[in-house]
């Protein structure tokens, strides 16, 4: 054996046993089972001025469960001038150290977006590197800490819930998903309003009838509508219809379903689901004016009939097919419309309007940005809307009884 | 003496020219170029072609020499001196602030708690070791691991797909010309650190006919490669982030690698790309080590084992003294556009001017 190699044998071990410092644990390694994951983070208006409440909800594997996902809350709060601050004062009374990466949700509450200024507690979240982007933001109705606090029936996480409702919008499509990504996003595009969904609690009887374990006490939650932000604070919130219009209007609606119940110039209702949707938009020019076309193109399958009392021939529901596609269309359109006045109302382009001019015609853009808040509540927008019923289900009839016995 | 191959030059060039080029890539050209920043990535890298042909042009000429050898031929003793001395001085600073760059990516990252010190001994034992072994070596670790690297990026900049955001990149040339122009200039600094690697790297190919063609033709590749790579990155991080936020983000593609997300399950996949950046760091890193050893040889003849280690101290002494993550960011960019740029770029090109002049004047 040559020196060399005879040399290089004896670095080898020390350089292997110099390496051993540069594996990470060697410093700040944190056991697992000493972590507490944070799962939901919610903020309110401090009593103090200048502070706010930080709520937050971690999950905590219960011991002996019956499988290893069954998790307990442990739900603590803290009043802070800043979200670090918040945690410190928490920790002090947790034996395990916050781990943020597992967080889900952001819930927001009421008061405190209506007061402004949480792109200040946002920051945190955007800038300490455990926290990803990917989570979502949710507005509540009342305060965050009531939302995170819910003892809901199912004995879910309240943050793990509504994480739970938000991964499965696609198939409602009736509420928008924000990630805090899309929300800085959105953010950065200046001509547009942010716009979050809405989480309230729900008690027995408003709107889903339940049992409840202790009386007058919500234990079910619901995200419906959404509130529009003008910078950072809350300015209004959308109704169900107005969000559902938003949804049309953005090209986010994947599947959702339908009814046309509430129209009042049918007798025979229709209820569906849509198997696909598409929203293009065109801004064209009449006049030197300029006008943004909205075209949507919906495929609707029937899934409930109301109001049939007779047999119909094969005409006849190819006919009825067509009445219901013209129905639909003008539920659609009804809820669009809805949207768009309410940003003529508010005079926040929620709706990414002025984006979509700028998209197409940046020259005329240049133009009326600057006086874009002026000219939101006049800018004319019009819709074209058609659905085409793909089909109509697993019958070709509705349940009717035979002539004389009980029909009109 | 060592010799690499064409292959293993378009490799290792690629690997160098890339460098961790696209952390900050996205932040500095949107900076200037806005929405469309993406359209100057591919040009700006093209100027590598005209500047890596005229190196390639002098090899031809004064084969078996480094530019600074080269520049002693041409513009005698005391001339190529001062330019041996700025070619050190400038590899030696930014090698250092590379191995800064190194430790302040992990511990703002996913390491906070490891001293950042560990970082730098961990980057540069791996450099000297590199650096001991010989071009050789150091080219066949860059074939390993560049297509790891391409791979990594390639994977980060797919799995962020299911996040674009509808309509980013629109409006197209809204602006002109003129941003994207702009936004050109600032890879130029990236284009010149390559340059001033293929400076020094010169003696170890190989200059037959033959050989020569598949340099030429290697230089493309590396350009085209890492342009193309680049474009993505930026492209991905403007439709995600959109312009304004991707100008925000010091490390937007780690970002991006933080938002990952399969099927739901897996997530927190940007520990394993931060290994690899590690990897494209230490490769950057050890071309400029490089290139300080052989320009300390053109102009002192000063080798062996005590150089090395002399200038490992130098540049763990320029990380120690740069520890502060946003300082370390503006002397990087200052270094990049005030100093590697115009001595590269003039230099080169003077130096060319000159050969070429005469060549065609039969001056010997």
């Amino acid at each position: 054996m040559n020196t060399k190699l005879k040399r290089s044998y004896k670095i080898a071990p020390v350089l292997l046993c110099i390496s051993l410092l540069f594996i990470s644990g060697c410093w700040g390694k944190r056991e697992v089972e000493n972590l507490a994951p944070l799962i939901g983070i919610g903020f309110d208006l401090g009593e103090k001025p200048g502070t706010y409440l930080v709520t937050q909800q971690y999950a905590r594997p219960k011991k002996g469960g019956s499988s290893g996902a069954e998790i307990l809350q442990r739900t603590l709060g803290a009043e802070a001038s800043s979200v670090r601050e918040a945690f410190e004062t928490v920790s002090k009374g947790a034996y395990r150290t916050p781990f943020m990466g597992s967080l889900k949700v952001i819930v927001i509450g009421e008061d405190f977006a209506k007061a402004g200024g949480f792109n200040d507690v946002l920051d945190f979240a955007q800038r300490f590197a455990e926290f990803r982007r990917s989570m979502y933001l949710v507005l509540a109705r009342g305060r965050a800490e009531d939302i995170l606090n819910l003892k809901l029936r199912s004995e879910h996480l309240s943050a793990i819930y509504i994480n739970y409702i938000i991964e499965g919008g696609n198939e409602l499509s009736t509420f928008p998903t924000v990630r805090l990504g899309h929300y800085l996003t959105v953010l950065g595009r200046q001509s547009t309003a942010p716009i979050l969904p809405v989480v309230k609690s729900i008690k027995p009887g408003e709107g889903i009838n339940y049992k409840a374990e202790k009386s007058g006490e919500a234990e079910e939650l619901q995200i419906q509508g959404a509130g529009v932000l003008r910078g950072d604070r809350l300015v209004d919130f959308l109704n169900d219809d107005e969000t559902k219009g938003y949804m049309w209007l953005e090209n986010e609606v994947f599947n959702r379903f339908i009814n046309t119940v509430d129209l009042e110039e049918t007798t025979v209702k229709f209820s569906g689901q849509v198997l696909k949707s598409k929203t293009k938009y065109k801004l064209h020019t009449n006049n030197e004016s300029k006008e943004l076309y909205y075209q949507i193109k919906t495929s609707i399958a029937i899934d409930e009939i109301i109001g049939l009392n007779k047999q119909l021939s094969g005409t006849e529901w190819v006919k009825l097919a067509k009445e219901a596609e013209e129905s639909f269309a003008k539920v659609i359109e009804k809820e669009c419309e809805g949207a768009i006045k309410k940003q003529r109302e508010l005079g926040q382009d929620f709706l990414g309007i002025g984006r979509h001019i700028e998209q197409r015609d940046p020259q005329y853009w240049k133009t009326i940005k600057d006086q874009w808040e002026e000219e939101i509540a006049n800018f004319p927008v019009s819709l074209d809307v058609k659905v085409t019923v793909h089909h109509t289900g697993m019958s070709s009839s509705s349940a009717t009884n035979s002539g004389g016995e009980g029909q009109d | 003496m060592e010799r690499i191959s064409s292959h293993q030059f378009t490799l290792l060039g690629s690997a160098v020219l890339m460098g961790t080029t696209f952390l900050p890539i996205a932040s500095m050209v949107t900076g200037v170029a806005g929405r469309d920043s993406w359209l100057s990535v591919l040009p700006g890298f093209a100027l590598g072609i005209p500047y890596g042909l005229m190196v390639l042009a002098l090899m031809e000429q004064y084969p078996q020499k480094n530019l600074l050898q080269i520049t002693e031929i041409l513009w005698g003793k005391w001339i190529s001196k001062i330019i041996g001395i700025l070619y050190v001085l400038i590899m030696i600073y930014f090698g250092g602030l590379l191995l800064g760059q190194l430790g302040d990516m992990y511990e703002s990252s996913i390491m906070p708690r490891t001293p950042i010190e560990m970082f730098y001994l961990g980057g540069l034992l791996l450099v000297l070791y590199l650096v001991k072994s010989g071009i050789e070596v150091f080219a066949r670790f860059s074939e390993v691991l560049f297509p790891l690297i391409v791979f990594a990026l390639v994977l980060n900049i797919g799995l962020s797909i299911p996040r674009v955001e509808q309509g980013e990149l629109m409006p197209l040339l809204s602006q002109g010309m003129i941003p994207i122009f702009w936004g050109g200039t600032k890879i130029g600094p990236f284009v010149m650190e390559y340059i001033l690697f293929l400076a020094g790297v010169l003696p170890f190919l190989s200059t037959n006919k033959g050989e020569l063609l598949h340099l030429k033709r290697g230089l493309w590749k590396t350009i085209f490669l890492v342009g193309i790579l680049n474009t993505l990155v930026v492209l991905i991080q403007i439709s995600v982030f959109g312009p304004s936020e991707t100008v925000n983000l010091v490390y937007g593609l780690l970002v991006l690698g933080k938002m990952v997300e399969v099927s739901k399950t897996i997530a927190g996949v940007e520990s394993l790309f931060l290994g690899v950046w590690f990897a494209a760091l230490v490769i950057k890193i050890s071309a400029f080590f490089f290139a300080v050893i052989w320009g300390l040889k053109s102009i002192f003849n000063a080798k062996g084992f005590m150089c090395n280690l002399v200038v490992g101290i130098i540049f763990m002494g320029i990380a120690l003294k740069f520890q502060k993550g946003p300082a370390l960011k503006i002397e990087i960019g200052f270094v990049d556009n005030y100093l590697i740029f115009p001595f590269a770029s003039v230099w080169v090109l003077t130096l060319w001017g000159m050969s070429y002049w005469k060549k065609k004047a039969g001056v010997s």
